[in-house]
């Protein structure tokens, strides 16, 4: 619309047309709400994780003293430097667990919305930044990458590091440079590539681990998923378990091979990135899978794992029709009211 | 899995204070003639005396005299309202994409409501304790329930990424003029101007403001932020956000 008010033929309205709009306008749907782009998508699918985290968070196990509990399990076999702060944190929700949980939740609530609010984007972002170090350290003992355990199929390298991975990927920069795919524009393309090598890789590198390599470590973990699930779920965890026991080696070797090749792919040619994202979305679905959900089901859990949040990094560097800030009309075109 | 009861009951009084805001939209509209939907505010009400209901059973005088039953035709007849409204929006093309999706959204939480009625343990909820309700049974497809809350929070997402763009207070004023001009100024605020018995013009300069419809025949009307499309948005936020929170608790 112009600046002027321009009166437009509204007398050629239909009866129908003008009920049509007139619900549309008391129910505020009408304005220059811009559909989201690509990235504005990805923020929200994350912000969406984040609401369903803070949901989780507040289920009743979570106010018990079981939570600590479960915090304090993250310093086993992490070096003093990791492990004190996070027994220290431990204890000291420990005293407070109502309270502190109820605070967690409602931060991570906060995330979720504010990631969601367009005027709040960056700062929810930001702040979900800082946030999820924190608990990567204090609540996930750093995925227990330094531990030698830590597997792709448990979560490694900690879920809650992807969430601040995908908000610095999907960071709405003021000047956005050229990429292929979302993941690019607010890193650069080649810092892209270099992280999704960085944690594809180190998943193939830990997948090789010894104890995770052991004959019955992979079936083990997954068979102990199976429990509290719902029929479907619990099948087909206990029939891959069932599949991977004493295969350990073996399946740990198919599992590095294929995590390294998802890792490599990143730096081949268009049309083959497409199909190494697609082994990758097929792979974190299996994860997922294999992780029983994240245990949304059990009511302990606090999220649901690193299966999601690998699929939706591997749609951000989904090759797309380049745009920058300069194309409006494009992907890039900044909303109405939105720093983004 | 049940949450905590004081979070329940904390729940419930957000539920109960959304009713009464949707009970005061609907009389507003109704004695002053100001704009509102009159079904999704309509189901709003049933939606927060329900959920309250459920979260703290101590509440809900008719457990145990159809309050389930009841709850889940009434629902059942919602989702199937909303649903032919989406429908009639998408075939006949007036209503816009977004009014399709807004009807979806409430197509999803009248099912929401239907399932969770439907998985109401069947007598004697009245006599539990709060949050108790939906622990006692469980979800029945559990895997449904976890789709329906992702469902939820999706449009809560949504619905959220939209609240910008909409009016924080609608003004209605009406013009004597035989020509009816509805305009949509730039800023927070939706006007609309219209004359007696005239389908109104739509004028927009560059702002997010809505257009809002007056009703012929009646005195100058001004509704400010109370009867905004912003705050009806955050009663639908609040809602689905509790709706999502309930359907975790019964995995």
């Amino acid at each position: 619309m112009g600046d002027g008010i321009a009166a437009s033929s509204a007398t050629r309205l239909s009866g129908g047309d003008t009920a049509a709009r007139a619900r549309e306008a008391s129910a505020g749907l009408q304005g220059s709400w811009a559909a989201p782009d690509s990235r504005r998508v990805l923020q929200l699918a994350l912000g969406g994780l984040w609401l369903l985290d803070a949901v989780l968070q507040y289920q009743s196990a979570m106010f018990s003293r079981a939570f600590p509990q479960m915090l304090a399990s993250a310093a086993q076999g992490n070096p003093a430097v990791i492990a004190d702060p996070i027994t220290w944190s431990a204890r000291l929700i420990d005293h407070r667990v109502v309270a502190m949980n109820a605070i967690f939740a409602t931060i991570q609530l906060l995330l979720g919305l504010g990631i969601a609010w367009r005027p709040t984007v960056r700062l929810a972002l930001g702040a979900s930044i800082a946030w999820a170090l924190a608990v990567w350290w204090l609540g996930e003992g750093l995925g227990m990458v330094l531990t030698g355990t830590a597997s792709p199929v448990n979560g490694a390298p900690g879920a809650v590091i992807l969430y601040a991975l995908l908000a610095v990927l999907l960071w709405p920069a003021a000047r956005d440079r050229p990429s292929p795919f979302v993941a690019g524009r607010s890193v650069g393309t080649g810092a892209a590539r270099l992280l999704w090598l960085v944690l594809w890789g180190s998943l193939g590198y830990l997948a090789l681990q010894p104890a995770v390599r052991a004959p019955q470590a992979l079936s083990a973990s997954v068979s102990a998923m199976a429990s509290g699930q719902p029929g479907w779920l619990a099948a087909a965890d206990s029939d891959l378990g069932r599949l991977l026991s004493h295969q350990g080696l073996t399946a740990s070797i198919i599992l590095a091979a294929v995590l390294v090749t998802i890792a490599l792919g990143i730096y081949l040619p268009l049309p083959a990135v497409r199909a190494v994202l697609i082994l990758a979305v097929i792979a974190a679905v299996a994860i997922w899978v294999a992780q029983g959900l994240g245990g949304v089901f059990s009511g302990s859990g606090t999220d649901p794992n690193s299966g999601p949040l690998l699929v939706l990094l591997a749609v951000a560097y989904w090759p797309a029709r380049q745009a920058t800030a300069a194309d409006p009309a494009g992907p890039a075109g900044p909303a109405p009211g939105s720093p983004m | 899995m049940s949450g905590p009861s004081w979070l329940a009951g904390g729940l419930a009084v957000v539920m109960i204070a959304t009713a009464v805001y949707c009970v005061s939209r609907l009389v507003a509209a109704w004695r002053w003639r100001r704009p509102t939907e009159y079904d999704v505010d309509g189901v709003h009400v049933l939606m927060g005396v329900g959920m309250a209901g459920m979260l703290v059973p101590r509440l809900n005088s008719a457990a145990g005299s159809g309050w389930d039953i009841g709850g889940a035709a009434v629902f059942g007849a919602a989702m199937a309202w909303f649903g032919w409204r989406a429908i009639q929006g998408y075939r006949g093309g007036r209503a816009g994409p977004h009014a399709v999706a807004h009807h979806g959204q409430h197509v999803l939480a009248s099912g929401a409501m239907l399932y969770m009625f439907l998985a109401l343990p069947s007598a004697g909820a009245g006599g539990l304790a709060a949050g108790t309700a939906m622990a006692a049974t469980g979800a029945r497809i559990p895997t449904f329930a976890l789709l329906l809350a992702l469902g939820l929070f999706g449009y809560v997402i949504w619905t959220t990424d939209r609240l910008s763009s909409l009016a924080p207070a609608t003004v209605t004023v009406m013009a004597s003029g035989r020509a009816p001009v509805s305009a949509a100024l730039s800023g927070p605020a939706s006007v609309s101007i219209t004359s007696s018995g005239q389908a109104p013009v739509s004028a927009t300069r560059s702002g997010p403001a809505p257009v809002s419809i007056a009703q012929p025949g009646r005195v100058p009307v001004s509704a400010g932020p109370a009867m905004s499309p912003r705050l009806a948005a955050c009663c639908e936020i609040l809602m689905g956000v509790a709706m999502g929170y309930m359907l975790i608790t019964m995995l």
